[in-house]
């Protein structure tokens, strides 16, 4: 069995602390009303916001993935089924609504009700009902802010200040609900810390187009992840990236990757199967292929392309940020060209999509984003299905014959094309 | 001579065939047994008809290559490759020029693009679900009491076929009941069964290039009904080898005699990253 070389340096254990630290606040609020805590959506989020406040962030798809790397999906997702929650709808949707219904959190601690339900939707529109349903069920306060999906390569000036005056009446929202006076230096604060977080994990990002990757920028993002919407817009997020990026630039000056050799370079589409997240993971780490780039690891925005958020102009960065720079509110074509500049400029062998069976929404268009690298571009492509949370959409056998079909070809390709080199 | 043997353990049958090297190519012997709920014990029958077969004592076999679903489970084998791979290699063996390759089995179906020197160039396969294979041919027939075996070249006497609608293998039944109340014949109802599992096939290849020849693999190539209706709906001709069913076993026994063959080892094929990782 090939050795696998996870990376498991200081940083898993620094991200597991503050992500501990995050839900013992959350428990607190429960327990006291304080901090004030905010339901949003991890993509497109405006955690800078919150700061302003001294106010936390709770994310259902946060705990929902929790749950399922655990295999404690399915008891919640059952429990929704039986209030009436068809099979096919989005599977974080049932298992957060489950939880809630059985009382079941990520950790031992509890989750509040929130102060307020910030349906900051972009691009998923399933976020509309589900918090609507949060609302009712959690008896807490609802406010929608309406992002416009992107039409064209950039947004309008209009969609800006549409999306800001927005953020001002959330501002207006939350002063009332909380009693607090909204802080703007406090604010601008967060908007400078999230700059140089995002500044960190971009240059993270870009290690990885070396070779070998020092990290996996699939299976070791999500790792990463947790801090970067949870903690970006504070102090202690950007000695986390500071730290993480002097990590991994030492292991990758010392020449070391994922693998004892990285024999295959991968860019991955779409979210992770969490209920099989280690099995997954091992049917690539068989082949030695690390994930050079990713398009999950820029749910929660979009940075390796240079945006940052502007501490000179706060407001209207973190409106540019939920327009246009995170993946789920950009146009099918954005994503594809965001696909194609990784396998090139990333150096990758191949891309694989993971076709989500409960997403119709971000899956209904990967028949043609396969298609289209495939036959237009020529990319050998792995097209799999499975499901994010729930584990009965996972096909083991299935799932490594496609795997193992996909490497042996690549296996072929590029040993046809040493032998053409060599000849 | 280099003698070497493919075992291929599918959902429903476990396929073994012995071939040997000695300038040319040969099929030794070929052998088929029901791979049952013992997968491991099949692969072991299945090897051991082949051996005798072949008047051959398993030691005399150099390498084994193990495919299909219980590839793993071959306590025997040298290493293992998927089914895709070995369709391919097979097929591109027994009918040359195959650019397509449609393999129909018991629980799925798949559609390879094969490369000029029978590698694979791009795959696509049926989701979880059983529509389009020979699970929903074995339901059909079973619900209309009519051997397998027969379906195929009765389906060829349709005069009006029916249109199935469901591609549920489960819900097919309840059609074909109701086909059968209004008095439609069994040869038109066959007719309309083969069809629907053709054109779900063919929506599902067309997410490659087909390219001629296009090949038919699996075991459902043995039925003339499903060829013929894949030809009607391709608007082409399929090519089916005698040895159809044996195709994966073929294409994993090739491989194996490659392994056998130093030289080419070090050439083209450099395969032994596969060999890891039993599970």
């Amino acid at each position: 069995m090939t050795e696998k070389k996870e990376y498991r340096g200081s940083i898993h254990q620094r991200q597991k602390d503050l992500m501990l630290a995050w839900y013992a606040q959350l428990d607190q609020a429960a327990n006291t009303g304080n901090p004030p805590t905010v339901t949003m959506m991890v993509s497109g989020n405006c955690v800078e916001l919150l700061e302003g406040f001294g106010a936390i962030p709770i994310y259902p798809e946060v705990n929902a993935l929790q749950l399922a790397i655990r295999h404690q999906s399915l008891d919640p997702i059952l429990a929704a089924e039986e209030l009436g929650y068809a099979a096919d709808n989005c599977a974080y949707v049932k298992a957060d609504i489950g939880c809630i219904l059985k009382g079941i959190t990520p950790t031992d601690g509890k989750l509040p009700t929130p102060t307020l339900i910030l349906c900051n939707f972009v691009g998923c529109n399933t976020y509309l009902k589900w918090f609507e349903h949060l609302a009712k069920l959690q008896n807490a306060p609802l406010y929608v802010i309406d992002v416009p999906f992107m039409r064209a390569d950039h947004p309008t000036r209009f969609d800006v200040e549409y999306v800001v005056k927005q953020l001002q009446e959330t501002v207006k929202k939350l002063e009332q609900l909380t009693g607090r006076k909204f802080d703007h230096d406090r604010f601008r604060q967060a908007v400078d810390c999230s700059r140089r977080s995002e500044e960190l994990w971009s240059q993270i990002k870009h290690l990885a187009r070396r070779t070998p990757s020092p990290f996996d920028a699939y299976f070791d993002a999500i790792t990463l992840m947790g801090p970067l919407y949870v903690y970006r817009a504070r102090p202690e997020g950007v000695e986390f990236f500071e730290a993480a990026l002097a990590e991994l630039q030492a292991k990758s000056d010392a020449g070391h990757g994922v693998y004892e050799k990285e024999h295959f370079r991968l860019v991955m589409e779409g979210p992770p199967p969490y209920p099989y997240f280690r099995t997954f993971r091992d049917m690539f780490a068989k082949w030695q292929a690390c994930a050079v780039a990713s398009t999950y690891s820029t749910v929660g925005g979009l940075w390796e392309f240079g945006f940052r958020h502007d501490p000179d102009h706060p407001f209207e960065s973190v409106a540019m940020h939920m327009i246009e720079q995170n993946v789920t509110n950009r146009s099918l074509l954005q994503r594809y060209e965001q696909l194609r500049r990784y396998v090139e400029e990333w150096n990758a062998d191949g891309l694989v999509i993971h076709f989500v069976k409960s997403c119709r929404l971000f899956s209904a268009g990967q028949g043609d984003m396969r298609d289209y690298f495939t036959k237009q571009l020529g990319v050998p492509t792995l097209y799999i299905e499975s499901d994010l949370e729930d584990p009965r959409y996972f096909g083991e056998a299935q799932t490594r014959t496609r795997i193992d079909a996909f490497f042996e070809s690549l296996e072929h390709a590029k040993a046809t094309a040493s032998v053409r080199v060599g000849a | 001579m280099r003698i070497a043997a493919g075992v291929d353990v599918g959902s429903t049958q476990t396929k073994a065939v012995i071939m040997s090297d000695n300038g040319g190519v040969n099929i030794l012997a070929r052998s088929l047994v029901d791979t049952g709920a013992n997968v491991q014990r099949a692969a072991e029958r299945a090897f051991d008809q082949c051996c005798e077969q072949a008047a051959l004592h398993a030691s005399d076999v150099g390498f084994v290559v193990g495919t299909g679903y219980g590839r793993y489970k071959i306590a025997f084998g040298n290493t293992q490759m998927t089914e895709i791979t070995c369709h391919a290699k097979g097929a591109a063996f027994l009918c040359p020029g195959t650019r397509t390759v449609i393999d129909m089995g018991g629980q799925d179906s798949k559609a390879i693009s094969v490369g000029t020197s029978g590698e694979v160039i791009d795959f696509v396969m049926n989701d979880k679900c059983a529509a389009g294979t020979g699970r929903f041919l074995a339901n059909s027939a079973e619900v209309m009491g009519i051997s397998l075996d027969e379906i195929g070249p009765l389906s060829l006497q349709a005069k009006y076929p029916v249109r199935i609608a469901t591609v549920c293998t489960v819900f097919v039944e309840s059609d074909i009941l109701s086909y059968l109340a209004q008095g439609k014949t069994a040869e038109d109802i066959l007719g309309g069964v083969h069809l629907a599992i053709a054109k779900r096939t063919l929506s599902l290849a067309r997410r490659l290039n087909i390219e001629p020849e296009i090949t038919m693999t699996g075991g459902v190539a043995r039925n003339i009904g499903m060829v013929r209706a894949l030809e009607e709906v391709l608007g082409r001709k399929v090519q089916v080898s005698p040895d159809a069913q044996f195709i994966g076993a073929v294409g994993a026994a090739l491989f194996a005699l490659e392994k056998l063959d130093q030289s080419f080892e070090s050439g083209i094929w450099r395969g032994d990253h596969a060999v890891t990782g039993g599970h």
